[in-house]
């Protein structure tokens, strides 16, 4: 470990770190555009100057190209390199349009905040700025080039980092431009990231334009809900409007980026006007104590009528963990059996298989998957069912792994080998193999874990699951020994349905005379139950849940639950409406609705949704990497 | 006086196969592969004291020394013929003239290296020299001194031309490979040196035409014998000057490295034209720094002409006389910079475009005492570019601002440029 000193402070860094990442390891910000965690270093901005005091090099070096070395003394202070980056801001600035007020990266945007901290204002430079013409790239993602500082960061993680193929760089010299060959839309599934790595508003998110600066965003670390991945992200948002979503970096999931899916679909059911958003009883807008009441009244009365066992509670691979641990306790107070976590009887099996044949040695994080040196991919669409798998399945194969793929073709982005079975994949010579399948494939991969060893670590296995927390259900369906609720409804002593944000296939409902349901989406149950409690969505409350690989991970509250305010009926204005929750806002995280269907049965109010093996959840940093619930 | 890579030349024509080989052309190749381990080719160049004739005037031997021998996988030469110096056209000159040399020097250092696969990069605009290498190669083919088994001596080498689509910026060794893998021609960051990574990965070693050209001669005759060919003790060979300008006779000569800079004007330059007198050159291409008649007694080799201020560069002499506008010329040589930067880093990218702008605006009257310490800003921070055209492009600024200030203050201070009427 080599040791050095930065700015009189001793450091001391693995060997191979940059004298750049070296200073940030004390908190010393060194100016950077084209060094990027993820992409490393290209040495094109040439702003990271330091000044070598002392030490095998002198002078002047780029922090970001130089390995650090035993007995440096660097100056991020000195004039000397002051000086060079401030003329390399100035350089950058001869083409960069002052159009900062009507950017949408204004307040965001790394040139801005390094101009203002290197000092340089007056404009030296009298001639014209280059301009270029933009392109059309889709319905995503905007396309500014005179803003462009050719940090060339969007075409090292498009091409090489995501292997897209239809963007890149063109032309020389001072008329270098990053694009299409003509518009179109960016076919990349990752292009949205673009976006988050653009040190400037060359890309900005064309659906969240102009519609906030940054520092009026609500913003919270959050997880993404749209696969079993659970990656990291932020979303953004405005006036009861979440805008956008932001990559966060996680090393042990996503690293640094998300997919578009993520980025692009998650904020429009959340913003719905339409979803529900009051409680109502037979179409009828209620109030929360008759419609939970109501809901206690049917319940008895079914109990009267049919006996014990005839309610089934009804939970998600959707819900979050604190609602989930609060069912079995609303199911033994309604006299019935153990929540259905599953609707699907297949879909509980698999997932209860795998789940619970993971354990903490075998089970592969997306981390291991990115290191792995052979990976087999069986029977599953990666893009279509995680695809930020396929981002990591690609860092790997630039590492030099071999990608096998077993079953159903993917069409990845890196070298494949089509073959016919496990067998076939050199497993047993590998050093980090990784078996990659669906919750379908996960008994056959599951062998392989035994698999005798050459010299490697035994086979690691990351199992895609059908929602974003089918672990949770997984594992509560498996401690409660619970059915499905197709197993449930086919006994035929079912009556009455609590859906608690359960997506329940209408056939299997059509005969059941009450149904109340707890959703904040329009989905065919909330159509169809006689009660509708309005939930928070996720991006409205605190919550945890655990990914595919059994990563617990917490997410925080981003914005207050409401109507967005844009796109309320201005005919209401001015409002004699005086009121303390917003229009459209007067709604509960589903764990506490079913904490007062508990309390109105004759139970006892809860005050911690997390316990026993899960207590240690209860304090987990959402900013942190998440915790594997092995080691609870 | 004699000549080594010029003497085959016959007038208005290449030289033909049988011509060169008439002339003791491939008996090189013949004793080294006969008589000559690897390693003693590899020392003779060492002991020649060659040094790389692109520009840099690293030792060429030396060069080859950093080729990892232990490592498995292909390893590579590169012939940089991508010759696009302003005031340069020694190379063209050459393979106009006599093919041979070089196919027969790629020969030998494959030899020495252990390369079975060798390119030349050549720039579009020559088109003669490419054709007049890909016959050339034919024929030592056909004639046994390329491909298979060369002369039964077991070692095998081919030599493909590649015909680049030519920019400045791909006569840079890491740019020039990653031209030919058909990549963007971007300079590649160093270390890792080609030497150990270049091509595809595998050890590469990128020589100039010139370089290469005279390994055959200091294999026939002996490193003392080539040694001895310069003009002081401490140069080595000779050196193909290729000068224009105001002189009466512009043209290439082959001449002893370290014959003074004034020897060579009125010699076989024969003098400065009728009416001009000399006021300054560039040495050795457009990136060097300018000479002035204080050094006219300058030796013209690698390490006098350091001292002196400059770099003997690619040896291309353009001479000005007293009626050149020295912020004119300057103005000229970072345009054709600003225009070949390949747009990568910042300085290079947006620095020289501003200078280019500093310096029309001093041209046109309409400079201020400002633009100076501007440009001086420059010349220094240039200097910090990722690869070696930027800092180039600074060598006839900072040439102008050491030895022209008066003249740049003449422009500023009368609003007007002194040369032009």
């Amino acid at each position: 470990m080599p040791k050095l000193i930065i700015d009189n402070i001793p450091v001391e860094v693995a060997e191979g770190t940059t004298v750049l990442e070296a200073a940030q390891s004390v908190d010393i910000p060194i100016p950077h555009f084209c060094w990027h965690p993820a992409l490393g270093k290209a040495g094109a901005c040439r702003v990271c100057a330091v000044k070598m005091l002392d030490g095998p090099v002198k002078g002047i070096q780029m922090s970001c190209m130089l390995p650090v070395m035993e007995e440096m003394v660097v100056s991020t202070t000195d004039p000397e390199a002051m000086a060079m980056r401030r003329s390399v801001i100035e350089w950058l600035m001869i083409n960069h349009p002052h159009d900062c007020p009507v950017c949408d990266e204004g307040g965001e945007c790394q040139l801005q905040d390094y101009t203002i901290a290197g000092g340089h204002g007056i404009r030296r430079y009298t001639g014209t700025k280059r301009t270029h013409v933009n392109q059309q790239l889709g319905p995503y993602i905007e396309h500014e080039m005179n803003r462009c500082i050719q940090c060339y960061r969007c075409v090292r993680f498009y091409q090489e980092y995501a292997g897209g193929t239809d963007f890149g760089v063109m032309g020389s010299a001072g008329r270098v431009y990053f694009g299409r060959f003509q518009d179109g839309p960016l076919e990349s599934p990752f292009s949205g990231n673009l976006v988050d790595i653009c040190p400037t508003g060359v890309f900005t998110d064309k659906t969240a334009r102009f519609r906030a600066r940054y520092w009026d965003y609500d913003m919270a670390p959050s997880i993404c809900q749209e696969c079993s991945l659970g990656c990291s992200i932020t979303p953004v948002a405005r006036y009861r409007e979440l805008l956008k979503i932001i990559g966060r970096r996680n090393d042990a999931v996503n690293a640094w980026f998300i997919c578009d899916r993520g980025r692009f679909s998650a904020a429009t059911p959340v913003n719905n006007p339409l979803r529900p958003r009051t409680p109502r009883i037979e179409g009828r807008e209620a109030g929360w104590d008759s419609a939970l009441d109501a809901i206690v009244q049917r319940v008895s009365e079914l109990l009267k009528n049919h006996g014990p066992g005839c309610i089934a509670l009804v939970g998600s691979q959707r819900l979050s963990l604190e609602g989930m641990a609060l069912l079995p306790e609303l199911s033994t107070i309604m006299l019935a059996d153990a929540p259905c976590y599953f609707c699907d009887e297949r879909e509980r099996v698999q997932t209860s298989a795998a789940v619970t044949g993971l354990t903490g040695a075998i089970s592969a994080s997306m981390a291991d998957i990115r290191q792995a040196d052979c990976i087999a991919i069986v029977d599953v669409d990666l893009m279509a069912e995680a695809p930020m798998m396929v981002l990591a399945v690609r860092q790997a194969w630039r590492s030099g792994a071999g990608v096998y793929s077993i079953g159903e073709t993917v069409d990845l982005p890196c070298e494949c080998t089509a073959v016919a079975t496990l067998d076939d994949v050199p497993l047993a010579t590998a050093q980090r193999p990784v078996i990659i399948c669906g919750t379908s494939g996960f008994t056959t991969a599951r062998q392989y874990v035994s698999l005798p060893m050459a010299k490697g670590e035994p086979v690691k296995i990351s199992c895609i699951l059908p929602g974003p927390n089918s672990f949770s259900a997984a594992l509560f369906s498996h401690e409660h020994a619970a059915i499905s609720l197709e197993q449930a409804i086919s006994s035929g002593r079912i009556k009455g349905i609590i859906a608690v944000e359960a997506d329940i296939p209408p056939e299997l409902s059509a005969d059941i005379p009450v149904i109340a349901a707890l959703d904040w989406r329009n989905t065919d149950t909330v159509a169809a139950a006689q009660i509708i409690l309005p939930t928070t969505a996720w991006a409205e409350m605190d919550g945890t849940c655990i990914n595919n690989e059994g990563r617990a991970q917490h997410f925080r509250k981003t914005m207050n639950p409401g109507l967005p305010v844009h796109g309320l009926n201005p005919a209401g204005h001015p409002s004699h409406l005086h009121r303390t929750i917003p229009p459209g806002g007067d709604l509960r995280p589903a764990w506490q609705i079913i904490d007062e269907l508990i309390v109105r049965m004759g139970g006892t109010r809860t005050t911690e949704q997390l316990n026993g093996k899960w207590e240690k959840l209860r304090h987990l940093d959402a900013e942190g990497d998440g915790l594997p619930i092995y080691e609870l | 006086m004699e000549q080594i890579l010029f003497r085959h030349n016959r007038p208005g024509r290449s030289v033909s196969f049988a011509e060169y080989r008439s002339e003791g052309g491939f008996t090189a190749l013949k004793t080294a592969l006969k008589e000559m381990s690897t390693n003693e080719v590899q020392q003779s160049v060492i002991d020649s004291g060659l040094r790389g004739r692109g520009g840099a005037g690293f030792p060429t031997g030396k060069k080859w020394s950093f080729v990892p021998r232990n490592l498995p996988g292909p390893r590579w030469l590169i012939c940089n013929c991508d010759e696009m110096e302003p005031g340069t056209y020694k190379d063209r000159i050459l393979l106009e003239a006599n093919p041979y040399s070089l196919v027969e020097g790629i020969t030998l250092a494959c030899y020495a290296i252990g390369v079975r696969h060798a390119f030349i990069f050549i720039r579009r605009g020559y088109e003669q020299a490419a054709i007049n290498l890909r016959r050339a190669i034919a024929e030592a083919n056909g004639a046994g001194f390329l491909g298979e088994n060369i002369l039964g001596s077991g070692f095998s080498c081919d030599i493909d031309v590649h015909v680049s689509a030519g920019r400045y910026i791909c006569g840079e060794e890491t740019a020039l490979i990653n031209a030919l893998e058909g990549k963007r021609a971007n300079p590649r960051a160093k270390p890792p040196f080609p030497a150990v990574k270049g091509l595809w990965g595998g050890p590469t070693v990128v020589n100039n035409v010139e370089s290469l050209a005279n390994i055959p001669y200091i294999i026939s005759n002996g490193p003392e014998w080539f040694k001895a060919t310069a003009a002081t003790p401490e140069a080595a060979g000779m050196k193909l000057f290729c000068v224009s300008g105001h002189v009466v006779n512009p043209a290439c000569f082959e001449l002893p490295l370290g014959m003074p800079l004034g020897e060579i004007i009125e010699g076989p330059c024969g003098g400065m034209r009728q009416g001009s007198r000399f006021k300054a050159c560039l040495p050795g291409g457009a990136s060097t720094p300018y000479f002035t008649i204080e050094q006219w007694d300058v030796p013209m080799d690698f390490d006098p002409v350091a001292k002196a201020g400059s770099r003997l560069g690619t040896g291309g002499i353009v001479v000005f006389d007293q009626n050149t506008c020295m912020v004119a010329a300057t103005l000229n040589l970072v345009r054709f910079y600003a225009r070949e930067s390949c747009g990568w880093c910042t300085p290079c990218r947006e620095g020289l475009p501003f200078v280019v702008h500093l310096l029309e605006h001093i041209e046109n009257g309409r400079g201020s005492e400002e633009h100076i310490d501007i440009l001086r800003e420059h010349v220094k921070h240039l200097n910090q570019a990722f690869c070696a055209l930027a800092p180039g492009a600074m060598g006839p600024l900072d040439g102008l601002l050491q030895h022209f200030e008066d003249e740049v203050r003449e422009h500023i201070a009368t609003g007007k440029c002194p040369c032009r009427n």
